[in-house]
């Protein structure tokens, strides 16, 4: 038996080694692949980052809550600040036309006299505490809505991009607000009761009440930073392996149409020996695709200026998560080649069916931000199974014991697929 | 005593689903051992059928059919060792060389160093295709894919030989060589089962030929026989279409 297994895996690897095309799909692609989204996402962050993102400031108000904001937008360096459009001063119409032509992303017009409206309104504030009025708080939380500031948004900004910047935005103004009622607040006390203690001070703005520390929440948090190559590699790795499909699926119709399964199925050889000996060639392909994709995110990504890849902590758990996931896109495409009737419907079926597999596995989209049906048909896609493995082992630092139940869930896919295609095959046979 | 049959049909039958006439229809018969026996028949006649239900191909709807003593239902795994066939289609890896294509067909039988490279230099030292050996096979003409073709058939020493037209599509050489060489196996005791639409080399090649036709077999025995009987007839094409009347088949 072991002698026409490997009489079986020389002549699969001939076949394969022969088929340039189909090996520049099985190599070059992915790794072309992995490249282009990679360098396309990492630049994208970077323009971003380095050029900030464009911002519009209409400046009506002219006194401490404007010049505090563009101050305060004129240092950060993730915007990159304008309160001019063509050499001329912005008003709020040019604002409004210039946001909706696409030349900023976001716009900020704050109005005349707000600063001037907070101060009135504290000090009519700080005489109703001092006459005694019980809802003072009340009215400390309708005063800081009371003066509004228009956010101009561009219509073709990606919603999610938007959401975290416009919530920074609003965060930041809301704290120049409050620290401007703060400061007048305590002016206003000061002067009614000229007491030491109560002197106006500045310490709120030199200080934060309450500050932030981000931290991923990994195993590895020391040594993985979350980033495009962290993400790309593994995702377009596990597409480029059920990629296989393709010229493994191919290749069963080929043996078919060129009449070798005739002369095979007439010889004292067991289908699922024959079988083997693909599967056994495909998966070899598999792994050498994985390593392949890993060198390029060790070795030829960071010679483009991207980050290195981190590997996590295990590398036994990336072995044997990398293995299920070469015998589940296998046992796929001799599913694939079992069920189609021709290398045409194979082709159609194999890369459509991947594509689909792919974006409800999350490799296009993250599956976080998919609606909760979405999700929950994400979670039946081995390649979700697969890529959440990776992120386990990439992202989050994990072991061998967490990536488990992935693995073993891709295995269960291949035995399934192998008998789906055992029986099919008999099925095609029984004429 | 050796059971001078090695082939013996009782009441085969296959109809395809579907179908609205059986494709083999009770046919019954025997092949003795160390015969070359030609099937004869026009296109739809049912000869690959007959030949595709012997070599375990698909399983008939009904009868019974036996293989040198062993039932071709139970016992099918066994008689796929002895028996060799060589398809009316090249049934070769075209991007494979020769050898290859022979090393791998011969190791799906069980042969293996040695012995399996000494008999592929063998028959290809024999067949004219020693020097061609490592070429692809899709560089090859029809004629040296129809050698190659034979010997991945033959390469085992079979008991029993299913040969779907071999010779078609090939020039007069390579019909002679392979003619010839067939020739040559059976004198080493295989038993030749041929199906052909070549009447003069099915009369010349063959012991013993089964006429058939619409799944049922017609006539039965050797080419002098069938031609002697058949008042009128000087060779067995003229047979053939005496009894399977001029009219064009699909």
């Amino acid at each position: 038996m072991m002698v026409k297994l490997l009489a079986t895996v020389k002549k699969e690897t001939l076949l394969l080694l022969r088929d340039k095309v189909g090996l520049s799909i099985l190599f070059i692609m992915p790794m072309a692949l992995i490249f282009v989204m990679t360098l396309i996402q990492d630049s994208a962050f970077k323009t971003m980052n380095e050029k900030g993102i464009p911002v519009i400031f209409v400046n009506n108000d002219r006194d401490s809550l404007g010049f505090q904001i563009e101050q305060g937008l004129r240092n950060n360096t993730l915007t990159s600040f304008s309160d001019s459009i063509n050499g001329m001063p912005a008003t709020a119409e040019m604002a409004l036309k210039a946001v909706g032509e696409g030349k900023f992303l976001i716009g900020i017009i704050i109005p005349r006299g707000a600063t001037e409206a907070i101060r009135k309104n504290v000090s009519h504030l700080v005489s109703e505490t001092l006459n005694g009025a019980d809802s003072a708080n009340q009215k400390l939380l309708q005063l800081q809505d009371s003066v509004e500031i228009t956010i101009l948004i561009d219509p073709v900004a990606k919603q999610s991009f938007l959401t975290s910047v416009t919530s920074s935005l609003r965060e930041f103004i809301s704290e120049v607000k409050t620290k401007i009622m703060f400061q007048t607040f305590s002016s206003q006390i000061a002067e009614v009761i000229p007491d030491k203690k109560n002197a106006p001070k500045d310490s709120y703005t030199k200080s934060q009440i309450i500050s932030y520390k981000e931290i991923y929440a990994s195993k590895a948090a020391n040594k993985i930073v979350p980033n495009a190559v962290q993400h790309n590699v593994p995702a377009w790795t596990i597409f480029a392996m059920f990629f296989i499909a393709i010229p493994l699926s191919g290749s069963i119709l080929k043996e078919k149409n060129e009449g070798s399964v005739f002369r095979l199925n007439t010889m004292p050889t067991p289908y699922l020996l024959l079988v083997t000996g693909k599967v056994v060639v495909y998966v070899m392909v598999c792994l050498i695709q994985f390593m392949l994709m890993l060198s390029v995110g060790k070795i030829f990504l960071p010679m483009l200026g991207l980050p290195i890849l981190v590997l996590g902590n295990s590398l036994l758990g990336i072995f044997i998560l990398t293995l299920a996931t070469a015998f589940a896109a296998t046992g796929y495409g001799v599913m694939v080649g079992t069920l189609a009737t021709t290398e045409h419907q194979a082709a159609i079926m194999g890369s459509l069916s991947i594509l689909l597999l792919s974006a409800l596995g999350g490799i296009w989209v993250p599956s976080y931000v998919m609606p909760e049906v979405m999700r929950n048909i994400s979670a039946w896609s081995p390649l979700n199974w697969s890529l959440e493995g990776f992120y386990k082992l990439f992202l989050r630092g994990g072991h061998v014991s967490d990536i488990l139940p992935d693995a073993i869930k891709l295995l269960l896919f291949f035995f399934a697929t192998m008998g789906i295609s055992y029986f099919f095959n008999n099925k095609k046979r029984t004429v | 005593m050796t059971n001078p049959a090695i082939i013996e049909i009782k009441d085969l039958t296959k109809i395809f689903k579907n179908a609205r006439e059986p494709a083999v229809n009770g046919m019954s018969f025997s092949i003795n051992r160390n015969e070359i026996f030609g099937l004869l028949g026009p296109n739809g006649a049912g000869k690959t059928t007959t030949i595709s239900i012997l070599c375990g191909l698909f399983s008939p709807t009904s009868g019974k059919v036996l293989i040198d003593g062993k039932d071709l239902h139970t016992e099918l795994s066994s008689i796929k060792n002895i028996v060799g066939i060589v398809p009316q289609d090249i049934a070769l890896y075209p991007t494979l060389s020769a050898r290859e294509n022979l090393a791998f067909y011969g190791s799906m039988y069980g042969l293996h160093g040695k012995v399996l490279k000494d008999k592929i230099e063998t028959w290809l030292q024999k067949l004219g295709l020693t020097d061609a050996s490592k070429r692809k096979v899709s560089t090859y003409s029809g004629g040296m894919k129809r050698r190659v073709n034979l010997i991945a058939g033959v390469l085992h020493n079979p008991k029993i030989l299913f040969l779907d037209e071999p010779t078609v599509g090939v020039d007069v050489q390579s019909r002679n060589v392979i003619i010839e060489h067939l020739k040559e196996i059976n004198a080493t005791g295989t038993t030749i089962i041929y199906t052909s639409h070549h009447m003069e080399e099915a009369q010349n090649f063959c012991t013993r030929v089964s006429i058939i036709d619409q799944g049922r077999i017609l006539i039965e025995g050797t080419p002098a026989e069938l031609i002697r009987d058949n008042a009128g007839s000087t060779n067995l094409e003229n047979v053939f279409l005496n009894l399977t009347n001029r009219k064009l088949r699909d």
